[in-house]
């Protein structure tokens, strides 16, 4: 009860906050008009005719199905990462030996370029859906999996003795002990590989595939058509704020409610 | 017949020996207050006893049911609300959760906790309400052994009276028995049936006293006298490094009552 009658200040509170961000957004819209005037239509189109141009993109029905493809491609290779990445983090962290040995072996993975990946799944995978899924995959892995077992290692003892002493089974060890301790290492791990996953899908369709955004930018590109190309961008960084604002960080307010100083 | 029986306990951390040659016993509803200096070792054996270390060698044989354990800060959960801390023994033994939530309204009351309370978060609460909290957490799953490891030393003296109390209150109902580690005398005077005395490197029993005094009768007078009269009792002196001397160590203490009686 108490919480429900929280939720509507709560709810309020952060679309409030979102002026802030919704201002610095704006501001960097009108440096961006600037130098647009400056160069010119060709070099810099300003945002108004950029988001007039993604307008009749979506109205023509060319925007969303190339949206899609590449959100279905992300949300494929981005899931699997999070599954396997935050479940194997979480195994390697209950061990000092794995997380010596996995230590290194993140360093290396976070060290390659996603651009050497994917040429390794075009090799392997050819030039379909597989490719910039595996990429995606592949590029946030690391993350994820450095984040679980970051959070997984970092548990206080004092708060394992009072699970041991007080007898909780393995299930509640797991849900009411690492489980919420460990969100506050893995949204912020999710929300890079997030970022990651959009980046990466985009780079692996404009070489690998015929369809997505990344193609669609590919297409662009060869017809020096600068506002289309500044469109597809904004595009792909539009879904990418709504699903880090509308959908990740209020999961990450309600779960981290209990911090000082959030939300309540 | 006393339900734990420790004998010939050694424990080592690596090379260094923490725990030489303890043998203890703790009889069915009785109070018993390991006292020391810190380093001697007392929390060791205090874990050890929890199940939260294993000894390097030992004879244990534990008859008590339910165990409880107070730790010297409160350690709650802080992404769980004070009823959900509080209950969190009652979960892990498959208790409905309306049923939970009764026992955490009952047991929240005696501890003068109000509803609204109840609902906070560690954070918004007090040191000393999360004392309350974790004292709660202790006495609602009913233990047969509750053990405290110095969980009131960074208190303010009323509310130690306070909990003191609801300690000794819930001890007289429920029949408890109680391991209380302290470095407080007069802690372990007011609430003890027997003291065993500790000193470090390796931490050894050297000495134990038994308070014959009923606790309905143990008024603030006969708490400060009989501390001051322990104060003055060579074994402890020395054990606490208040005065030189060497301690008679031959002496075990297999059999109970077997110190002196004050």
């Amino acid at each position: 009860m108490n919480r429900l009658r929280n939720l509507l200040p709560n709810t309020l509170s952060y679309l409030w906050s979102g002026w802030g961000a919704l201002a610095s957004l704006l501001l960097f819209c009108a440096v961006w008009e600037l130098v647009g005037e400056y160069y010119g239509d060709l070099i810099l189109p300003g945002p108004l005719e950029v988001i007039g141009q993604l307008k009749l993109m979506f109205n023509s029905g060319i925007a969303g199905p190339e949206l899609i493809i590449s959100g279905r491609r992300t949300l494929y290779g981005l899931s699997l990462a999070l599954a396997v990445g935050s479940l194997l983090g979480m195994l390697a962290g209950f061990s000092m030996t794995t997380s010596m040995l996995a230590r290194p072996l993140i360093t290396l993975l976070l060290g390659m370029p996603p651009i050497a990946w994917l040429v390794l799944a075009m090799l392997w995978f050819g030039l379909g859906d597989a490719t910039p899924v595996f990429t995606v995959f592949i590029a946030c892995l690391p993350i994820v999996f450095a984040g679980a077992m970051q959070g997984t290692r970092t548990l206080d003892n004092h708060l394992k003795a009072v699970a041991q002493v007080y007898r909780l089974p393995w299930h509640m060890r797991l849900t009411d002990i690492y489980l919420p301790h460990l969100a506050s290492y893995l949204f912020p791990a999710w929300i890079t590989a997030l970022g990651t996953s959009w980046k990466v899908v985009v780079m692996a369709e404009l070489l690998s595939t015929s369809d997505g955004i990344g193609a669609a930018l590919a297409v662009s590109r060869a017809q020096l058509d600068t506002s289309s190309t500044l469109a597809w961008v904004v595009a792909v960084l539009g879904v990418l704020l709504a699903i880090e604002y509308l959908l990740l960080e209020p999961i990450k307010r309600h779960l981290e409610r209990w911090r000082v100083g959030v939300s309540q | 017949m006393s339900a734990l029986q420790i004998r010939n306990l050694q424990h080592k951390y690596a090379l260094t020996e923490v725990l030489s040659n303890i043998n203890l016993d703790l009889a069915a509803g009785e109070t018993l207050a390991l006292v020391g200096p810190s380093g001697c070792g007392k929390s060791t054996l205090l874990h050890i006893i929890a199940g939260l270390l294993i000894p390097s060698e030992a004879l244990i044989k534990n008859d008590f049911r339910g165990t409880a354990c107070m730790f010297q800060e409160p350690r709650l959960l802080p992404w769980k609300t004070a009823e959900d801390n509080i209950t969190l023994g009652l979960k892990a033994l498959h208790v409905p959760k309306l049923a939970r939530r009764q026992q955490a309204q009952n047991i929240a009351k005696s501890l003068g906790l109000t509803a609204d309370d109840l609902n906070k978060y560690p954070h918004e609460l007090s040191g000393g309400m999360q004392s309350r909290i974790a004292l709660g957490r202790a006495l609602i799953i009913k233990p047969d052994l509750l053990l405290l490891d110095e969980p009131f030393s960074a208190l303010d003296i009323g509310l130690k009276l306070e909990l003191y109390r609801l300690l000794r209150q819930h001890i007289t109902e429920r029949g408890s028995s109680v391991l209380m580690i302290t470095h407080d005398l007069m802690e372990a005077v007011r609430l003890a049936d027997r003291i065993v005395m500790m000193i470090p490197e390796p931490g050894r029993l050297i000495g134990e006293f038994t308070l014959q005094q009923s606790h309905a009768e143990r008024s603030e007078t006969w708490i400060y006298q009989t501390t001051a009269k322990l104060m003055a009792n060579d074994r402890i002196r020395i054990g606490f490094g208040l005065a030189e001397g060497s301690l008679n160590l031959t002496e075990h203490l297999h059999t109970q009552h077997s110190g002196c009686s004050i």
